[in-house]
């Protein structure tokens, strides 16, 4: 069964620009301009249940805004979207009693009163059994880590324990299909791991699906085998991370430091017949090759260096995801095969 | 009957909350004690001064503005939604509200409520007492139960009047300060509506009916049979006005744009 179908969905905003000036401004007091900006165009993806799908743009490309449709939080312009076989803002009542949603920088839980009176009246909301809520949140509260946060006003936690309580809230209901928008914003290495770890665990567990949206890479390298990246509302790939990597992988590069005076000609006579560039950092004397990902290229190229000059240093870089990501932006499109 | 159990665990909730600070409470009460017993000595000092109103003597303007404190108390209580634009929408904590399983408007009322306010019936029930002595009123044994037909109907207008008007956020992106204004307005519903001419009397009657929050109920225990027809209309009125602010925050809540993050 598919958690998630979504079949030509837009959304669109109309957006008013001011006219300059004190004339522009009692212009637009009769007419203003405006202009329809498509936030979601026309996107199409389905997610199966027990996916762990990373959701990922630039600010601004509509993940949120896809997310706030997939939730029932905003309706759509046009399009089609079923989520748990529902449609998420005609039923919505009934719909989002199957789904799980945290916002990063948005709390669910109140201000004032411990996290676990929280907690109480969420079990109340959501009708779950004394039963049900014991079997489940004993082990999501042992799993987070948070019991002894549960008597503690949710205004003394730090973000770190707040994001982990605000995650057990959200799973009070034990739902099938969970969002996460930014769950990982601002926290520190060790919680991060912790959150990525407990997602793991649940989604095993539960075979919950998760749609996670993030700016930190590293989450979604640790969670999600497909992700869908998202460019001024429209889908520019959608697939595994692993292939989106090999298809926009450059190469490697080669970097080098010398004891010894070395000009850039002479490297490059060096390594004359074999597809090597060559670029030199002229403030740190650090040269860089950019080959091929080939492992006999690199080693022939280590050993040719290696034999002519000294060396100090000698660094072998992969290009990292972040780099792949921001090279995609620029590029605006990926084409996969 | 699910939102019935809800409604006392926010209130629960509520409860708890205002405990956090113990202090405070205190202080609260105290101050909320001593607004409404000032506001009483206002009353019996403004009205002091008039004897007859158009055909309404002293007591019986007071005891229009004692009716009227109940309701209005009421509503304080549970429609604290003057500032939704900026909480909800500008905030975007709609967002929130949005992904649980109650009716979107209820939760605003639950989370929103200020029971402290309900402390304002009481001063408003010492005002009737005070006025229904003096003018010697006898009370019925149905009294009691129109009564509380005829402050649900008038607590139901404000609601409806006010939720209209947080309506208007769905549909305009600018703040807009109805508010303020709208309770001016809505204070002139505590003085007999025959003493204004009858543009203001028409207003007050059918397009934004205060007056059904204070005059015309309250004429009915005042034994004022010119304005029976108009007293039973009340909780008429009430569902009505309640009736088309739901439709409408159903229908603004599809036009709700969220807010940016």
């Amino acid at each position: 069964m598919n958690a998630i179908e979504v079949k030509n969905l837009r959304k669109e905003f109309k957006a008013y620009s001011s006219r300059s000036g004190l004339a522009g401004a009692f212009r637009d007091l009769f007419t203003r301009n405006y202009k329809i900006i498509p936030a979601v165009n026309d996107i199409n993806f389905t997610v199966k249940q027990g996916e762990m799908v990373g959701y990922i743009g630039e600010n601004g490309a509509g993940k949120s805004t896809t997310i706030k449709m997939l939730t029932g939080i905003l309706t759509p312009t046009s399009g089609e979207i079923t989520v748990n076989g529902m449609n998420p803002h005609k039923e919505r009542e009934k719909f989002v009693q199957t789904i799980g949603v945290v916002f990063g920088q948005r709390s669910q839980l109140w201000w004032d009163i411990a996290v676990q009176e929280s907690f109480r009246l969420l079990k109340k909301v959501y009708k779950v059994s004394d039963e049900q809520y014991n079997n489940h949140m004993d082990h999501v509260i042992k799993t987070l880590d948070i019991e002894p946060l549960l008597d503690k006003p949710v205004r003394k936690l730090s973000l770190g324990q707040r994001m982990r309580c605000e995650l057990a809230a959200a799973l009070i209901h034990n739902p099938p299909l969970l969002f996460l928008d930014e769950p990982t914003i601002g926290l520190d290495v060790l919680v991060k791991l912790k959150i990525r770890d407990f997602l793991k665990e649940i989604n095993e567990k539960y075979n919950t699906t998760i749609l996670l949206t993030t700016h930190d890479l590293s989450d979604i390298e640790a969670l999600c085998e497909r992700v869908i990246m998202l460019d001024e509302g429209k889908v520019i790939y959608d697939g595994a991370l692993k292939k989106l990597k090999e298809t926009m992988d450059d190469g490697k590069e080669v970097q080098f430091q010398f004891l010894q005076n070395v000009d850039l000609t002479q490297v490059t006579a060096l390594t004359a017949g074999m597809p090597v560039k060559w670029e030199l950092n002229e403030k740190e004397q650090l040269f860089t090759a950019y080959i091929e990902d080939q492992d006999e290229l690199i080693s022939q190229l280590i050993s040719k260096v290696v034999s002519a000059y000294k060396i100090k240093d000698i660094k072998i870089n992969e290009t990292s995801t972040e780099e792949l990501i921001r090279n995609i932006y620029e590029k605006g499109a990926v084409e996969v095969g | 009957m699910f939102y019935v159990k809800i409604f006392f665990q926010y209130m629960s909730q509520y409860i708890k909350t205002r405990l956090q600070y113990r202090t405070d409470i205190f202080v609260e009460f105290f101050s909320d004690l001593l607004s409404q017993a000032i506001n009483l000595i206002f009353i019996l000092v403004v009205f002091g001064h008039t004897q007859f109103l158009n055909g309404w003597n002293r007591d019986e303007i007071i005891f229009i503005y004692g009716f009227f404190l109940v309701p209005f108390a009421v509503f304080s209580a549970f429609f604290n939604i003057w500032d939704f634009n900026e909480r909800y929408i500008v905030k975007g904590e709609l967002d929130r509200i949005l992904t649980r399983p109650i009716h979107s408007l209820f939760q605003i009322i639950l989370e929103r409520m200020e029971l402290e306010a309900l402390l304002g019936a009481i001063t408003g029930l010492a005002v009737m007492l005070y006025a229904g002595l003096h003018l010697h009123i006898n009370v019925e044994w149905y009294d009691p139960l129109l009564f509380i037909f005829f402050v649900i109907g008038g607590v139901l207008i404000y609601g409806g009047i006010f939720i209209m008007l947080a309506c208007i956020s769905f549909w305009a992106d600018a703040r807009t300060s109805l508010m303020p204004m709208m309770y001016n307005i809505s204070n002139y519903g505590r003085y007999p509506v025959n003493i204004y001419n009858h543009i203001i009397r028409f207003v007050l009657t059918w397009i934004l009916p205060f007056a059904f929050v204070g005059v015309y109920p309250a004429a009915f225990f005042l034994e004022k049979q010119e304005w029976f027809w108009y007293s039973f209309l009340t909780p008429v009125m009430g569902i009505i006005f309640f009736t088309i602010s739901v439709i409408l925050w159903n229908q603004g809540i599809k036009r709700y744009r969220g807010a940016g993050n």
